[in-house]
C-alpha cells in the first residue's frame, strides 16, 4: 500500500531546501508512527518520494508525497497522524490509499501550474504579445561549470509555456502559465520571469517575485489535464 | 515567522530558513496571555546554536509557565545583516517577530569569548541601549548565563545581572521576581528588580560592585556597593538532576544543524581533574541521571522529535556508570525504528572502541581522541590521566574494527612546556601510524593531527599562568610543520594564534575590557571565532585606545597572591586547591578522579552542599 498526499509548503517557509523540506517530513513521519517500509540492506532508509522537486523560495499547494507502508491502515487513521506532526507550514489538502504497483506521482506529472506576483514598471501588454506569438524562444539553462568550460543548454521556452494569462495594476503583474514536465526536462517559473525580463524587455523586478506553484496534474489520453490523486476516493481537507 | 524579511532579502542570503522559524516545536502564544517576555539570545549562527543543549532546556522551562513566552534570537550572519541595516530592520525575534528592545528580559548564553562583540552587535540591531547604566525603566534587562559566566567581567557594563550555574530553577525565580514587579507598576526603578533578584542564590548583578585597582593594573579589591549584596556570589547547582525537567519536546528544525539528533544528557559534572580544562572545574560536582530515568527520556523523545539518533551527551560520556547497558537498553527498545546510538566523544581505551564499534551500524568518517599533549611528562602536568600504551591500546582496537582514519587533538603552550614535549606531538603520531601497520600489514592509516593553542581559563589550575606569546606559538607551530612534513599520510592541522590570544585576553579579563569590545565592534569586530571575520588588528587597536594591553592579561604570569577579577563569582572550587593542583601539575603529579574513590578537596560539594551522585555498581 501507497499513503498518497498532497501537501503544501507555505509561505512562512518558502526558504528551506528541498532536501530540509524532505527531512522534514521524514521526522513528521516518524513522529506520527505511520507504518512506512524500509528499503533493505546494510543502511535502511525509508521509503517515501515527492513528485516533484520545488525551487527554494516558491510556495506551493501541491507537493505530492508518496508513503509505502509496510501494513495496511484505514486512511483516516493515517492522515489524523500524520496532520498532527507536520510543522507550521505544511498542511493536507488530499490523501488517498493506493496499490504499491500504482505508477509513481513522479512519473505521472505532465505539467505545473504557477502563479506569479511581481513588481513590473510598465505595461506588459506587448511584451507578452510577442512570446505569445514568437515561434520559438530560446533561454540559456546555466548548469555550473564541467572541467573548467561553462556547461549550458538552449532550451526552447515555447516548448514548455505556450501561454500566458496576466494582470496589471499599474504597479504589480501577476501572471498565470502552465509549464510542462517532460521526460527530458522542464524549466523553472524563475527561469521564464527571466527570459520575459532578458529577452521581452519586460520590466521586473526580479528579485522580488513571489512565485507560488499552485498545480501540479497528470494528462489522460486526450492530453487533458487529470489531478494526480483522485477526488472520489480522497480525503479532502 | 519574520514579518518585516522580504523576500528579495531572503533570496539573496546565505541559509534563509536560519531566518524564518516556525520549526516543529516552537512555541507561540497570544499576546494578551503574556505577562513576561524573554529573549533567549544566542551570540552565533542559528546552527550553533540550535545545537546547543543549555538553551533548549531554558525554552522548555520558561514556556512551562503561564504568561511567559520565551522567544529565540541569533547572530545574523554577516550578509543578513548588511541587508538589514540597509533597510533599517530591527532584529526581532524567532517566534513572533518582537524587536529585541521590546522584551522585558534578554539572555545571551556566554559560550565563547570569541562571541562576546556578536552581543554588543544583536543588542545593537535589536534597539537595546548597549550600556546598562544608559537604559531607562521600559527597557530590557539585559542578563547572561553559560559557562564564560565565572568571569563576566568583560560584559560587566553590558550586562544588568548574570545567573552563575544551572539554570533550570534560577531563571524562573527571576522571571517570577519580574513579573511581580512589573504587575506592582515597576516601582523603584531598575535598581529596585535588581535587589529584588540579587537576594536569589546565583544571581549576579555587576553594577552592585565596585573594583578598586592596585597602580600596576592587578586588582586590590572588589566590594559590594550595598550591605545586602553578598560579597561572593556562588553558582547554583541542582542537587540531583533526576528531578528536573527535561525538554523532551524540543524544537525541530528544519535545517541541519550543528548536533541534528537527539541530545540525551548523562550527567553533569566531570571530576577527571584535566588542569587547563574550565568546564571540570565550573560544572562539579558529578551528577548522573539515573539510566531508567535517562530511557524514559529517549522514549519520549522519540516520538516527540522524529530523529532517528540519539546521542549521548554529557562532558565525559564513557565515564557513564551504566553506559553499557544503557547503549544496549536502548539499542533494543528502537530496533524497530530504526533509531541509532552515538557517541560525542571517546575516552581513550579499549572500551570505548569496541561500544563505538557496537553502536555505529555504518563506519562513519574515523574515530577522534584526544591526548591533549605528545609527552607523558606534559600529560602528568595536565593531570590527563593517559598514557601512551591507552592510546595504543585504543587506536589497535579501532585498527581491529576496521577503522582506519584517526584524529587526535593536541595542544601546545601547555605550561612548562619544552620544545621536546612539543616534537613528541609528532612522535606520538607516527607511534599510532605504526600501529596499522603492525595490526594490518598494511601502511596507510590516515592520522589527523589537529593543534590548538593553550588559553589559560579562570578557576583551573592554570589560572596563574602566563599563556605563550604570539612568537612562542608561531615557533611551535613551525617545529611542528617542519617535523610532520617528512611524514606521509600525517595531515597537520592548528589554529590560527591570533584567535587563541584574543581568547587569552578575554577569558581572564577584567570590567576594564569593556571599553575595549566596545571600540572593537565600534570598528567592525563580529563573528570574531570565525577566522574569515577575525581581525587581530582591530582588537588591538582597540585595546589600546582603552588605555590596556593585551600583554596584561594574556602573556603575564600571576604572582602566587594575586587577587583575579572574577573572584566574587564563584563556582565553589576553592583557590587553595586550584593552587594545590597548579602545584602538583608542575612537579608532574596526578591527582585521582574524586568520582569513585576518596575527596581531592575542591570544596564545592562542601561549600555548596551538594554530593556525587554516581549508580555504579548500584544498577537495577
Amino acid at each position: 500500500m501507497k499513503l498518497r498526499l498532497q501537501i503544501t509548503k507555505e509561505s512562512g517557509i518558502r526558504f528551506i531546501s528541498h532536501l530540509e523540506y524532505l527531512k522534514t517530513l521524514e521526522k513528521a513521519i516518524r513522529r506520527a508512527r505511520i507504518p512506512v517500509a524500509y528499503s533493505q540492506g546494510f543502511n535502511p532508509h525509508m521509503k517515501f518520494s515527492l513528485a516533484s522537486a520545488l525551487s527554494v523560495g516558491v510556495t506551493s499547494r501541491c507537493e505530492f508525497l508518496e508513503i509505502y507502508l509496510r501494513e495496511k491502515r484505514p486512511l483516516a487513521g493515517l492522515v489524523e497522524d500524520l496532520r498532527h506532526n507536520l510543522p507550521m507550514g505544511i498542511h493536507i489538502i488530499r490523501a488517498d490509499l493506493a496499490d504499491d504497483k500504482a505508477p509513481k506521482l513522479m512519473a505521472a506529472a505532465a505539467g505545473a501550474s504557477y502563479h506569479v506576483i511581481i513588481p513590473c514598471g510598465a505595461d506588459p501588454a506587448s511584451a507578452i504579445a510577442a512570446y505569445e506569438a514568437a515561434e520559438s524562444a530560446p533561454y540559456t539553462k546555466h548548469h555550473g561549470k564541467a572541467k573548467g568550460k561553462e556547461k549550458n543548454k538552449v532550451i526552447d521556452a515555447k516548448a514548455y509555456i505556450p501561454a500566458v494569462s496576466y494582470t496589471w495594476n499599474g504597479e504589480t503583474l501577476e501572471l498565470d502559465f502552465d509549464i510542462r514536465i517532460t521526460p527530458t526536462g522542464s524549466m523553472k517559473a524563475s527561469e521564464f520571469l527571466e527570459l520575459l525580463s532578458g529577452s521581452f524587455g519586460l520590466p521586473l523586478a526580479l528579485t522580488r517575485a513571489d512565485i507560488a506553484r499552485t498545480d501540479l496534474y497528470g494528462e489522460d489520453a486526450n492530453g487533458h489535464k487529470r489531478p494526480l490523486i483522485s477526488e472520489e476516493e480522497a480525503i479532502k481537507d | 515567522m519574520h514579518k518585516d524579511l522580504p523576500i528579495d532579502i531572503l533570496s539573496a542570503v546565505e541559509k534563509p530558513a536560519r531566518y524564518t522559524g516556525m520549526e516543529f516545536g516552537s512555541i507561540v502564544k497570544p499576546e494578551e496571555e503574556t505577562d513576561v517576555s524573554f529573549c533567549l539570545a544566542f551570540p552565533d549562527t542559528y546552527e550553533i546554536g540550535m545545537s546547543y543543549l543549555g538553551f533548549k532546556i531554558l525554552y522548555a522551562a520558561l514556556n512551562g509557565v503561564r504568561g511567559v513566552q520565551a522567544e529565540r534570537v541569533f547572530a545574523p550572519w554577516v550578509d543578513m545583516e548588511s541587508q538589514m541595516r540597509e533597510r533599517g530592520i530591527p532584529l526581532s525575534s524567532l517566534e513572533t517577530s518582537r524587536v529585541l528592545g521590546d522584551f522585558d528580559l534578554i539572555g545571551f548564553t556566554l559560550l565563547y569569548e570569541m562571541s562576546y562583540s556578536n552581543i554588543l552587535n544583536m543588542l545593537d540591531m535589536g534597539k537595546v541601549p548597549l550600556w546598562a547604566r544608559d537604559r531607562q525603566i521600559d527597557d530590557a534587562f539585559v542578563c547572561a548565563g553559560g559557562p564564560c559566566v565565572f568571569n563576566s567581567e568583560p560584559l560587566a557594563d553590558f550586562l544588568d545581572f548574570c545567573m552563575l550555574g544551572d539554570g533550570e530553577h534560577i531563571i524562573l525565580e527571576v522571571t517570577e521576581a519580574y513579573r511581580a514587579w512589573k504587575k506592582e507598576g515597576k516601582p523603584g526603578g531598575r535598581e529596585e528588580f535588581l535587589h529584588r533578584i540579587a537576594r536569589i542564590q546565583g544571581v549576579y548583578v555587576p553594577s552592585f560592585y565596585m573594583v578598586r585597582y592596585h597602580e600596576n593594573g592587578t586588582v586590590a579589591e572588589v566590594r559590594p556597593r550595598y550591605e545586602e549584596v553578598p560579597p561572593v556570589v556562588y553558582k547554583r547547582v541542582e542537587k540531583d538532576i533526576n528531578d528536573l525537567d527535561y525538554p523532551t519536546h524540543p524544537i525541530v528544525p528544519y535545517g541541519d544543524t550543528v548536533h541534528d539528533r537527539i541530545m540525551l544528557e548523562l550527567f553533569r559534572g566531570c571530576s577527571r581533574g584535566c588542569r587547563f580544562c574550565n568546564a571540570g572545574m565550573i560544572y562539579r560536582p558529578v551528577r548522573e541521571r539515573r539510566p531508567e530515568v535517562a530511557m524514559q527520556l529517549a522514549r519520549e523523545l522519540v516520538p516527540a522529535t522524529g530523529y532517528n539518533e540519539i546521542s549521548m551527551f554529557s562532558l565525559s560520556t564513557a565515564d557513564y556508570s551504566c553506559l553499557e547497558p544503557l547503549v544496549r537498553d536502548l539499542l533494543q527498545e528502537f530496533r524497530e525504528d530504526k533509531v541509532s546510538v552515538s557517541l560525542p566523544s571517546l575516552r581513550i581505551d579499549s572500551f570505548s572502541v569496541k561500544l563505538a564499534q557496537e553502536v555505529q551500524a555504518v563506519r562513519k568518517s574515523g574515530l577522534t581522541f584526544a591526548p591533549e599533549a605528545g609527552s607523558q611528562r606534559m600529560r602528568d602536568v595536565i593531570n590527563k590521566g593517559v598514557t601512551e600504551q591507552n592510546l595504543l591500546d585504543a587506536v589497535s582496537a579501532a585498527f581491529e574494527s576496521g577503522w582506519s582514519q584517526v584524529k587526535l587533538y593536541f595542544m601546545i603552550g601547555l605550561p612548562t612546556e619544552t620544545d621536546e614535549d612539543v616534537l613528541a606531538i609528532a612522535h606520538l603520531a607516527q607511534a599510532v601510524q605504526w600501529q596499522y601497520k603492525k595490526i594490518t600489514g598494511h601502511y596507510g592509516a590516515r592520522v589527523t593531527v589537529s593543534v590548538s593553542n593553550f588559553v589559560p581559563k579562570p578557576y583551573t589550575p592554570f589560572q596563574w599562568v602566563g599563556q605563550n606569546t604570539k612568537e612562542e606559538f608561531d615557533r611551535k607551530h613551525m617545529l611542528l610543520k617542519n617535523a610532520f612534513a617528512s611524514m606521509k599520510n600525517i595531515h597537520f592541522q592548528y589554529h590560527d594564534s591570533r584567535t587563541s590570544l584574543m581568547e587569552g585576553v578575554l577569558a581572564r579579563g577584567d570590567r576594564r575590557l569593556s571599553k575595549a569590545i566596545y571600540r572593537a565592534w565600534e570598528k567592525g569586530a563580529r563573528f570574531d571565532g570565525w577566522t574569515e571575520y577575525f581581525s587581530f588588528d582591530t582588537w588591538k587597536e582597540a585595546i589600546q585606545e582603552a588605555g590596556l594591553t593585551m600583554d596584561f592579561y594574556n602573556s603575564r604570569a600571576r604572582d602566587e597572591n594575586e587577587r583575579f577579577p572574577w573572584e566574587h563569582t564563584s563556582c565553589g572550587v576553592s583557590r587553595a586547591f586550584l593552587y594545590r593542583e597548579y602545584e602538583k601539575a608542575r612537579e608532574a603529579i596526578l591527582t585521582h578522579d574524586c568520582r569513585r574513590s576518596t575527596c581531592t578537596g575542591c570544596g564545592v560539594c562542601q561549600k555548596l552542599g551538594v554530593r556525587i551522585i554516581d549508580w555504579k555498581g548500584k544498577e537495577k
